[in-house]
């Protein structure tokens, strides 16, 4: 110990402390600094326009990835979008959310709307409170809406209605005639919808009357999914496969990615698998994993991207040049087996 | 500066030391206790949002329970109660954020602001409708207004929550971010501590080492080593008045017993001169004693003696004291050098000429000479104190005639030169000692000075052997016999 101290002379201690105070003075200048950071938010960001989203079943990843486009592009815009019902912890249905923004003076709605008379009345009601009002993948075409963003319905039920007929081709199925189960949401006053439905209907029609013999019949039945709370779609979709072996579809065309699953997962545990077909709706990733397990044997995936990024589109329009166009229509794509990996690999890309 | 503070009192700078380092650990708690409470502080603000927003929630529905209150009973005091509770609302209702934020929260208070004044609005409505009796119109206004309360309600509810959420993240962060820093406070603390703790050891070990080595110094002295250098000083604080002192001190003592050594050297000097002085005297004494028996002097006066006795016309006289003369000039002039037999028996003739005056003819002395011997070296005044011993201890005690043989030969290399006489003879006693070079009796009044012993140990030195002289007696009354072997290569040239 004296040895080593009288090695030090007093400039190395000198140094010494001026060494250690500085390294004390930095981790308190550190500490200080990093609490202040600590209470500081995001709240120092602000945008110059507030939209919202309101959409049924927004928990989805479908709606999710809608909602992230929106997001991405208003932020480029120096707007926020906001999905209202994610932050509140009552559920309250499209109407009261509607309500609410309206109340809340938002900058702009984009809204599942559907052709019901309250949400018309709804959507006038904010347009005379100058709350420009966007359409999105449901249209209310009475209302005085700013614009509808949608897929062309009609072009995605002959997409549809093709890959039965693909189908029809490419498999054997038993009894005398193949059965097509479409389901559709029985509460749902959209329009979208049965568009949607009637497309796959006139192309199997045409198909049936075209080429009768090269494949058996196809008989397409619309079935009402009751979507009316959270747990009754899983019920009414378990309700086809309880009928009795006879009476269970050979193919399901499911036309919204919540169904697209529910009939996945029944699929799986009603050891139905190969014998149910699945036509399935947008790319989530467990659909995906569906079609490379052959239990789904395509999906029918919306651009999404573009879903979202039109509806903001419209609203900056509209705010830049007092008007936009009454119609936006998203891309859609099949998606099967074969090029699955492809389009994960996009995906992938994309993120 | 550094002079200065060297030069303080060792109390002073005890005590500056020592409140450098408190302080220093004193401003280093009190950073950190800010540091603290800033951000306790931070923690207590986290929970601020939610009481305000408490209030709102209590104010919103005093205005809807007045409201209702003005509705069923249509009193006064409810209108006043609404009118004090609307205002109340609309103030904590107006410090809500209106800007549209990032954050989740901000954008939730900007739709209860925008919600709450459109609530007010209807409520307004309502109570106008009430006031003018229109049944209808405030029966729908209160339906309204009542569903915003709904709305807003929920808003706050979610937002308190959602609040609640973030804040408690925040929270548990800040709690996180405090405990690192308690973590890291106590670091600095310990670090600190180990950083005074050496700079006392440091600084006192500064003051101190002056007198470490002021100690090792005087532990020196103590032992008595005197030869140390002086202690540098460089302060002139207590220790440095006593490693002056000390130094003095010591420079004093060298010096002193420098002084005394000197003193002591000259007292040795003096004493010594004293004594030479006094051996100076003596030789001076002997000098002169000597000088009075100098036989060159006695020679002299012989000499004297006898040129006075030949113009007398005493020949005898003169040829004794011629004699004895030449005796005593071969004193003084071979007294110590090598001479040649034949010197030497001349000095024995001389000898016993002068014996024979002396003592009126009594021995009788032979000599057969081998004369080529004559030149061999011996040293001087050897014969002669032989003859002596004859006459003194051999013949002068004897009855009848004394008789002295000098004989001279050759025997091989050696010269022998044989001296017999016919006197009283020496027991065996007498001729051991004799041999063996020991004085046998110190009878020296009639003698030349030179005794056996002397003359055998210069014997034995000049012939580097002791076979040199042998001393033979045949027993009491039958004579003694002396014979010295000489070598005759010792000869010198004539």
């Amino acid at each position: 110990m004296r040895k080593i101290l009288s090695k030090l002379n007093s400039i190395t201690v000198f140094i010494i402390t001026g060494v250690m105070l500085g390294l004390t003075g930095l981790l308190i200048f550190f500490f200080l600094s990093y609490s202040k950071t600590l209470s500081r938010t995001e709240q120092d960001v602000t945008y110059d326009k507030y939209y919202v989203m309101i959409t049924d079943e927004a928990e989805s990843s479908f709606w999710k990835s809608v909602y992230d486009a929106a997001l991405k592009t208003a932020k480029e815009e120096n707007a926020y979008v906001e999905m209202i019902s994610n932050n509140l912890s009552r559920d309250y249905s499209q109407t009261e959310l509607m309500e609410i923004a309206i109340a809340s003076d938002v900058d702009g709605i984009i809204v599942t709307a559907g052709e019901s008379e309250r949400m018309t009345e709804l959507i006038n009601r904010a347009y005379e409170a100058g709350i420009p009002v966007v359409t999105l993948f449901n249209d209310n075409t009475q209302s005085e809406r700013l614009s509808f963003v949608g897929v062309g319905n009609y072009n995605l039920g002959k997409e549809y209605g093709n890959l039965i007929i693909k189908m029809a081709n490419e498999k054997m199925f038993p009894g005398n005639r193949i059965k097509v189960t479409v389901l559709v949401d029985a509460g749902s006053e959209d329009s979208g919808q049965n568009v949607l439905a009637a497309a796959i209907q006139d192309t199997i029609a045409k198909e049936n009357g075209e080429n009768a013999g090269r494949h058996k019949p196809i008989e397409v039945s619309l079935v009402a999914v009751d979507a009316s709370n959270n747990f009754s779609v899983e019920e009414s979709v378990r309700n086809l496969f309880v009928q009795g072996s006879t009476k269970i579809p050979s193919i399901v065309v499911c036309l919204n990615e919540n169904d697209t699953n529910s009939v996945y997962q029944a699929v799986v545990d009603y050891n139905q698998v190969g014998l149910v077909n699945i036509l399935g709706y947008y790319d989530s990733e467990a659909i995906l994993k569906g079609i490379e397990r052959d239990v789904i044997y395509a999906t029918l995936s919306i651009d999404t991207q573009q879903l979202g990024q039109y509806c903001v589109d419209a609203l900056t329009e509209y705010y830049e040049l007092g008007n936009t166009s009454q119609y936006f229509t998203a891309d859609s794509y099949v998606i099967n087996k074969k090029n699955v990996n492809e389009y994960r690999g996009e995906a992938v890309d994309e993120k | 500066m550094k002079n200065k503070l060297k030069n303080l009192p060792i109390r002073i700078k005890m005590t500056g030391i020592s409140l450098a380092v408190n302080m220093l650990v004193f401003m280093i708690n009190i950073v950190l206790l800010i540091a603290m409470n800033n951000m306790s502080d931070k923690i207590d603000t986290v929970y601020q949002a939610n009481l305000q927003l408490n209030e709102i929630s209590t104010s919103i529905k005093t205005v809807q329970d007045s409201m209702v209150e003005y509705l069923g009973t249509k009193t006064s005091d409810s209108l006043e109660n609404y009118y004090r509770s609307a205002q109340e609302f609309s103030e904590l209702t107006e410090n809500l954020n209106y800007r549209i934020t990032g954050s989740t929260l901000g954008r939730m208070e900007r739709s209860i602001k925008n919600m709450s004044s459109l609530y007010l609005e209807e409520v307004g409505q309502t109570i106008d409708a009430k006031r003018g009796r229109n049944v209808e119109k405030y029966r729908t206004r209160y339906e309204e207004a009542t569903k915003l309360y709904g709305y807003i309600n929920t808003y706050i509810y979610s937002l308190n929550n959602e609040q609640f959420k973030e804040n408690s993240e925040s929270y548990r962060r800040m709690l996180d971010a405090f405990r690192q820093f308690e973590v890291a406070g106590n670091l600095i603390m310990v670090v600190v501590i180990l950083t005074s703790t050496v700079l006392i050891l440091k600084l006192t070990s500064n003051i101190i080492r002056p007198l470490r080595s002021l100690t090792g110094m005087a532990d020196e002295v103590a032992k008595g080593n005197f030869e140390i250098d002086t202690i540098p000083v460089n302060s002139s604080d207590e220790i440095g008045v006593v490693t002056k002192a000390f130094n003095k001190m010591v420079v004093n003592i060298q010096e002193y017993i420098e002084k005394m050594r000197e003193s002591a050297e000259t007292e040795r000097l003096l004493k010594e001169k004293e004594l030479m002085m006094e051996t100076h005297l003596k030789d001076a004494q002997l000098k002169y004693l000597q000088a009075q028996i100098n036989p060159h002097f006695l020679f002299n006066t012989l000499n004297a003696g006898a040129q006075l006795a030949m113009m007398e016309g005493a020949d005898k006289t003169y040829e004794y004291v011629q004699v004895m003369a030449e005796f005593f000039r071969y004193n003084v002039k071979k007294g110590t050098r090598t001479v040649t037999i034949g010197e030497e028996l001349e000095l024995v003739d001389n000898y016993i000429y002068i014996l024979n005056v002396r003592f009126s003819g009594d021995i009788h002395y032979e000599k057969e000479v081998d004369k080529s011997l004559l030149n061999v070296e011996m040293p001087s005044m050897i014969l002669q104190p032989i003859i002596e011993n004859c006459v003194n201890h051999g013949i002068r005690e004897m009855m009848g005639e004394g008789r002295i043989k000098m004989k001279v030969y050759a025997m091989d290399d050696t010269a022998c030169i044989r001296i017999e006489d016919n006197g009283i003879g020496m027991d065996e006693e007498t001729v051991d000692r004799l041999r063996n070079g020991r004085p046998v009796s110190d009878d020296k009044k009639d003698s030349n000075g030179i005794g056996m012993d002397n003359v055998y140990a210069r014997l034995k030195l000049f012939a580097g052997t002791d076979d040199v002289l042998s001393i033979e007696s045949d027993g009491p009354g039958k004579g003694s016999r002396f014979t010295i072997y000489l070598d005759i290569k010792e000869k010198r040239d004539v």
